[in-house]
């Protein structure tokens, strides 16, 4: 109940006509990013992250969440009218979502996206709703050492669970720590891992890096595909979008237990990627018309994109409550909350309840505003897509690189940007996961302060790791994590010719 | 062409040079103990070594798998395309450290829609003109956000 009353003070903070033409603006520069291909939700915030830094916390939060709402929903536009994704997160919507449209029926097929999309996404909000004080409550509790095993505990479940291999994904982790660590030590103030380069005295900002290896790493695997598009044609009658939502409940199984996966891939680090893709595959595993998948059946757009959207939203459950982001916008803008000044953890629920329930209230209105936009706008956005790539492509890569400069003015970091396009390129191409490179660098100085702090209260010792049941369930659970591919393995090896049977089966 | 066998190894290698440049850096600055607690240099020195060890098991799994045998990384045509995107990048980069984003703005969207783009010439430099101008009226303007500016502004009185 105490929760349903901050929410309503949240509306009362975020009800205003500013915010809410922030949240339009928001909303539709979300859409373009989401629609362009090489332009996504994580450098699209990274983009207006600078223009923000002036603003008011609660105005800027309210305009970055809704650029990322935006483009998890633009990012569906596209995959369902062109079969291309928009975003890494929507390319199981490809699966049905192209076909459905390709046979005529490009305005049902968009709206079970959309619909579908806004119910995941108000799963998530609620589940925020509902938890986010207690965790962060519980949290109040942590202190150093329980700090560094969540953040442990996050890039353990990237290496168990991420589904690239572990080891890259630890090369992509390290890589990450390691941009973080340039610069002032925050511990003893020394600088350290600089070489002599009086640029990276100040540091690799973590922006500029979002925007080299999404932006320019993106639009490089764009370009190597040799680019062209052939949409479909969509206008959207209001009568189609009623009728079409009126067949929503028949798919309320598939609704529910997409919206559960994308709160769990969301809340722990899966990240809506993860959890699209494993929507879709117990969707098809699990339906009555599992042979119709892959020709435009509505399950098949459902569950992955109730899971993108319940994903995307519940990832700024652990980032409000915890400091630890569950995708990689999320860190982009936790990363956004550190330079306004303020903390992400259990003491922000403390110290700005306005900005924290203006926030979580601003995340329904901003989704509500998001889902008609997007089904308002969608002839224009697909005209956009119709202006040549090779004029577009250009266009984005200047965007990206005003970008990169207009987060410190230095120039240095527009040759940053163009390594680390460079490094986002190969790394994508090659299967290393980006996104846990993202975390590393903006959760780096933290988690590596909770580590030192922890090792000054035990000097030195590794033990106080498993000091008490809290810390200990939390570094067992990492470990867990890190070595569950082993154990699944293991268990399917004991079960012998049961598991060899089923594995035959699937 | 590269194959896809060479190119894991590549990076394999390049992440594992770049882990050890980390742990050069790290050592540089302590990595044992001192009246603070840990020196500074001791969680980079972590970090790097879980790179290198990493690497290692990346370059061991690459030579051990016989599937990536014969796999494509990248063939000819698709290396021009990129090559030619990321060349052109690169000189945007450059022509933006010494005559600003916006007179490189206009030169790059310039070559770049018209050569590899195919349109003619005025197409490149209308998009690149007008680009410039949105972005000069609304970061400069707009937000009050100054964007890095050469000599041509410095002559034609733009700060």
């Amino acid at each position: 109940m105490e929760n349903i009353a901050s929410l309503f003070y949240g509306f009362g903070v975020a009800l205003s006509a500013y915010h809410i033409g922030l949240m339009l603006v928001g909303v539709l520069l979300g859409i373009l990013v989401g629609v362009l291909p090489g332009l996504g939700a994580p450098n699209g915030v990274s983009l207006l992250l600078p223009l923000t830094f002036s603003m008011d916390p609660v105005a800027a939060i309210i305009l970055l969440t809704s650029i990322y709402w935006g483009a998890l929903f633009g990012g569906s536009t596209t995959s369902i009218l062109f079969n291309i994704p928009g975003e890494p997160s929507s390319v199981a919507t490809t699966f049905d979502g192209y076909p459905l449209a390709h046979k005529g029926k490009p305005t049902e097929a968009l709206s079970y996206a959309f619909l579908s999309a806004g119910f995941g996404a108000m799963v998530g909000i609620i589940l925020i709703t509902l938890l986010s004080s207690s965790v962060a409550e519980f949290a109040l509790r942590f202190s150093s050492p329980e700090f560094f095993a969540v953040y442990l505990l996050a890039f353990c479940s990237f290496v168990g669970l991420g589904g690239s291999s572990p080891f890259k994904t630890m090369v992509s982790i390290g890589f990450g720590f390691a941009f973080a660590a340039v610069g002032m030590d925050s511990v003893s103030g020394n600088l350290r891992l600089t070489y002599g380069i009086d640029e990276l005295l100040a540091g690799i900002s973590f922006l500029v890096a979002v925007i080299g290896l999404f932006g320019i790493g993106e639009l490089m695997l764009t370009i190597e595909e040799g680019f062209e598009l052939a949409g479909i044609r969509a206008r959207i009658s209001v009568k189609d979008v009623l009728s079409t939502a009126a067949t929503m409940p028949r798919y309320w199984v598939a609704l529910l237990r997409s919206a559960a996966i994308g709160c769990w891939m969301g809340i722990t680090p899966g990240g809506p990627t993860a959890a699209s893709f494993m929507s879709y595959a117990l969707a098809k595993r699990f339906s009555r018309n599992r042979d119709k998948f892959g020709t435009g059946e509505p399950e098949g757009i459902i569950s992955p994109e109730t899971a993108d959207h319940s994903a995307g939203t519940s990832a700024m459950l652990p980032m409000i409550a915890l400091g630890v982001p569950g995708s990689a916008t999320a860190a982009v803008m936790m990363g956004g909350l550190m330079i306004w000044g303020l903390n992400p953890g259990p003491m922000l629920f403390v110290e700005r309840p306005d900005f924290v329930w203006g926030l979580i209230a601003s995340m329904y209105l901003g989704n509500v505003v998001a889902v008609i936009l997007v089904l308002t706008t969608v002839p224009l956005f697909a005209a956009i897509l119709r202006i040549p790539f090779s004029i577009i492509g250009p266009i984005i890569v200047v965007t990206c690189f005003i970008g990169a400069y207009t987060v410190g003015n230095r120039a240095f970091d527009l040759w940053l940007a163009l390594g680390f396009g460079a490094i986002g390129y190969v790394f994508k191409k090659l299967d290393y996961p980006i996104a846990p490179m993202v975390l590393a660098m903006v959760i780096g100085d933290k988690a590596e302060d909770a580590f030192r702090q922890s090792m000054i209260m035990s000097s030195g010792s590794m033990k106080i790791f498993w000091s008490n049941t809290l810390v200990a369930s939390l570094m067992a659970g990492a470990l867990l994590l890190a070595f569950w591919p082993l154990i699944t393995a293991g268990v399917d090896r004991l079960l012998g010719s049961v598991g060899a049977a089923r594995r035959g089966h699937t | 062409m590269i194959s896809r066998f060479t190119a894991e190894l590549a990076t394999a290698v390049g992440t594992a040079t770049f882990g050890a440049v980390v742990l050069g850096g790290a050592v540089e600055y302590g990595i044992g103990w001192d009246s603070a607690g840990p020196e500074p240099g001791a969680f980079p020195f972590y970090i790097g070594a879980m790179i290198v060890v990493a690497s290692g098991v990346n370059a061991a799994r690459t030579v051990m798998q016989r599937p990536l045998a014969g796999r494509v990384f990248l063939d000819r045509a698709r290396f021009s395309r990129i090559a030619s995107f990321f060349g052109l990048a690169a000189a945007f980069v450059l022509l933006s450290v010494y005559l600003g984003l916006y007179v490189a703005t206009v030169l790059y969207l310039s070559a770049a829609i018209w050569w590899q783009g195919r349109y003619r010439p005025w197409v490149g430099a209308v998009c690149g003109i007008t680009a410039s101008l949105f972005f000069y009226f609304v970061l400069e303007k707009g937000f009050q956000v100054p964007l890095l500016k050469g000599p041509i502004e410095a002559m034609l009185g733009i700060y």
